[in-house]
C-alpha cells in the first residue's frame, strides 16, 4: 500500500523495472564475439580515446628515457632491434615450414581458396580494457585508416587477436587471452585440430585435441585458417601443460601464447583487400537463402 | 532534491568527468607499467557511494548513465553492471536505517561486503550466459585484490564525492540540500 500511496516510491519502483528489464533484454542480445558502434559511441570513443594515447605516450617517453638514456645509452637500443629482428626471422623460419608442407600446386589446380591479400598496418598500443575481465587493447588506428571488423592482428612474435570494436580512429582488439575469443589451432607437428580459447592472463588452453594425438611439451600451435578470420599458418604459441584424464576421449592443453602481452607496444593489423567482395559473397547467399524460404513458404501456401 | 532531477545534472557531470579521468588513468597507465592483471572498476566505487548515499527515485538512470559511461572503456558494456547496480541499490534501501558510514573502518567493511554481493550477482549472470563456472573461480581470484583496493579507497572517494554531491558524511542526500 504504501508504494501506491508514495508517489517518490512508486516512481522509484517504475524506473527501476524499466532500467533492469531493458539492461536483461541487452545483456541476451549481447555478442562476446563482435560489436559494431553507433554514431554516437564513435563519437565518445574517438573524443575519449585520444587522451588515452597522450596518456601512453608521455609514459612511453619518461619510460624511454630512463631505459635509452640512463641506463644504458645504445646497448638497450641495438638489443631491441635485435630483438625484433630474430622474432621476424622467427616468424619467417615458421612461414617456410609451412610452405613447405602446404600442398601449393594441388591447391592452385583446385583453385581452392583465392590467397587473398593482406594490407598491414601499423598501430601502436593505447590502453587495455576498464575491466580486467577481458584481455581487450585498444590501438590507435581505425575504420579510416582501413581497419575492418574480425581483421587478424600479429605481432613479430605471433597471433594477438582480432578486432572486436571498431571506431573511426581507434579500434579494440579481443586478444587470445581472452576467454570469449575462440582460435581454430593447429599441432604444428602432428597435425592435430583443437579449438584455443582464452583462460588467463598468461596462459591459453586447447580444447577438444583428441586422446589419441601424441602432443609432447613444446609443440609449436599454428592457426589452421578454419573459421574465415585468421589465415593459416600463424605462430598462437606453444604447449606448456598436457593434462590427459583416465576418461573422455580429449585432453586438455595449455598453451602460452607467443606474444608477450604484458610488453606489447606495437602491433600489425591484417585487413583483407578482398574483404568487400568476400561481403558481397556472403549477402548473395544470404539473399539466395532468403529467396529459397519465401519460394518453399508460397509453395506451402498454395499446397493448403 | 529528492524528486528534482534538474539538481543532479550538475554534481552528474561532475562526477563523470572523475570516472573518465580515473578509467584513463586505469586503463592507460596501470597496465602499461606492468599491472595488466588487475584493474580498479572505479565505476563500482561511484555506484555504490550513490546507492548508500542519495535519496532520489532517478537512482537507476544514474547508474545506467555511468555504467554507459564506463563500457566507452570496456567491452563489458554497461548491462550487467546496470543491473548489478540496482540491485545492490534496491537491498542498500532495504537495510538504509541500519547502515551508517560514520567511520572509515565500517565505510571499508561495508563497501566490501557490497562488493561481494556485485560479484555474486555478476557471477550468476555471466554463469547462465556462459555457463563457465571455472571462469568464475578465476575471476574471484582477481576479484579479491581489486575489491581490497575499491574498499580502502572507498572513505577517500566517498568524502570527494559527498562534496560534489553536498551531502554530509552520514547523512543521505536530499535531507542536507
Amino acid at each position: 500500500m504504501r508504494l501506491i500511496e508514495d508517489k517518490d516510491r512508486r516512481q522509484r519502483a517504475i524506473l527501476n523495472i524499466i532500467v533492469l528489464l531493458v539492461a536483461f533484454v541487452g545483456v541476451a542480445k549481447r555478442s562476446q564475439t563482435l560489436e559494431e558502434t553507433s554514431t554516437f559511441e564513435n563519437i565518445l570513443i574517438d573524443s575519449f580515446s585520444p587522451i588515452q594515447t597522450s596518456v601512453t605516450s608521455v609514459r612511453t617517453q619518461v619510460s624511454s628515457f630512463f631505459d635509452h638514456y640512463l641506463a644504458n645509452i645504445s646497448a638497450s637500443r641495438k638489443n631491441v632491434d635485435l630483438r625484433k629482428r630474430v622474432g621476424d626471422l622467427e616468424n619467417s623460419i615458421n612461414g617456410f615450414e609451412e610452405l613447405e608442407k602446404e600442398n601449393k600446386r594441388l591447391k592452385d589446380l583446385l583453385q581452392f581458396g583465392q590467397g587473398i591479400g593482406y594490407k598491414k598496418i601499423l598501430a601502436q598500443v593505447v590502453a587495455w580494457d576498464a575491466s580486467s575481465d577481458f584481455r581487450v587493447i585498444r590501438i590507435n588506428k581505425g575504420l579510416s585508416n582501413g581497419v575492418r571488423l574480425q581483421s587478424p592482428v600479429v605481432t613479430s612474435q605471433g597471433l594477438v587477436g582480432y578486432i572486436y570494436r571498431l571506431t573511426d580512429h581507434f579500434a579494440d582488439i579481443l586478444t587470445v587471452l581472452d576467454n570469449n575469443n575462440r582460435v581454430d589451432g593447429l599441432i604444428q607437428r602432428v597435425r592435430a585440430h583443437g579449438i584455443v580459447e582464452g583462460f588467463n592472463n598468461e596462459k591459453s588452453i586447447m580444447k577438444y585435441v583428441s586422446r589419441a594425438e601424441p602432443i609432447i611439451l613444446g609443440d609449436v600451435v599454428i592457426t589452421s585458417g578454419l573459421g574465415n578470420i585468421y589465415p593459416k599458418g600463424i605462430h598462437v604459441g606453444t604447449v606448456s601443460r598436457i593434462e590427459r584424464e583416465s576418461y573422455g576421449i580429449t585432453q586438455n592443453v595449455e598453451i602460452t601464447p607467443a606474444v608477450d602481452f604484458g610488453r606489447l607496444e606495437e602491433v600489425v593489423i591484417l585487413s583483407a583487400e578482398g574483404d568487400e567482395q568476400k561481403k558481397r559473397e556472403w549477402e548473395a547467399l544470404d539473399q539466395m537463402d532468403e529467396a529459397q524460404e519465401n519460394q518453399s513458404r508460397s509453395n506451402s501456401g498454395r499446397g493448403r | 532534491m529528492k524528486g528534482d532531477w534538474l539538481k543532479l545534472i550538475r554534481p552528474l557531470g561532475i562526477t563523470l568527468l572523475i570516472l573518465i579521468v580515473l578509467e584513463i588513468f586505469s586503463t592507460a597507465l596501470v597496465p602499461m607499467l606492468g599491472l595488466t592483471k588487475y584493474r580498479i572498476p572505479f565505476n563500482i566505487l561511484i555506484i555504490l557511494y550513490l546507492g548508500f548515499k542519495l535519496e532520489t527515485p532517478y537512482t537507476s538512470l544514474l547508474i545506467f548513465v555511468l555504467q554507459y559511461t564506463h563500457s566507452f572503456f570496456s567491452i563489458e558494456g554497461w548491462e550487467m553492471g546496470t543491473i548489478a547496480g540496482v540491485i545492490i541499490c534496491i537491498v542498500i534501501s532495504y537495510l538504509k536505517d541500519l547502515l551508517h558510514l560514520s567511520s572509515s573502518i565500517i565505510t571499508i567493511f561495508i563497501t566490501q561486503v557490497f562488493q561481494f554481493l556485485w560479484f555474486v550477482i555478476v557471477s550468476v549472470l555471466l554463469y547462465l550466459k556462459e555457463d563457465n563456472f571455472s571462469y568464475i573461480v578465476e575471476k574471484f581470484w582477481r576479484f579479491l585484490p581489486e575489491s581490497i583496493a575499491i574498499s580502502l579507497l572507498a572513505p577517500f572517494f566517498f568524502g570527494i564525492l559527498d562534496v560534489i554531491w553536498r551531502t554530509e558524511t552520514d547523512r543521505s542526500l536530499g535531507e542536507s540540500v
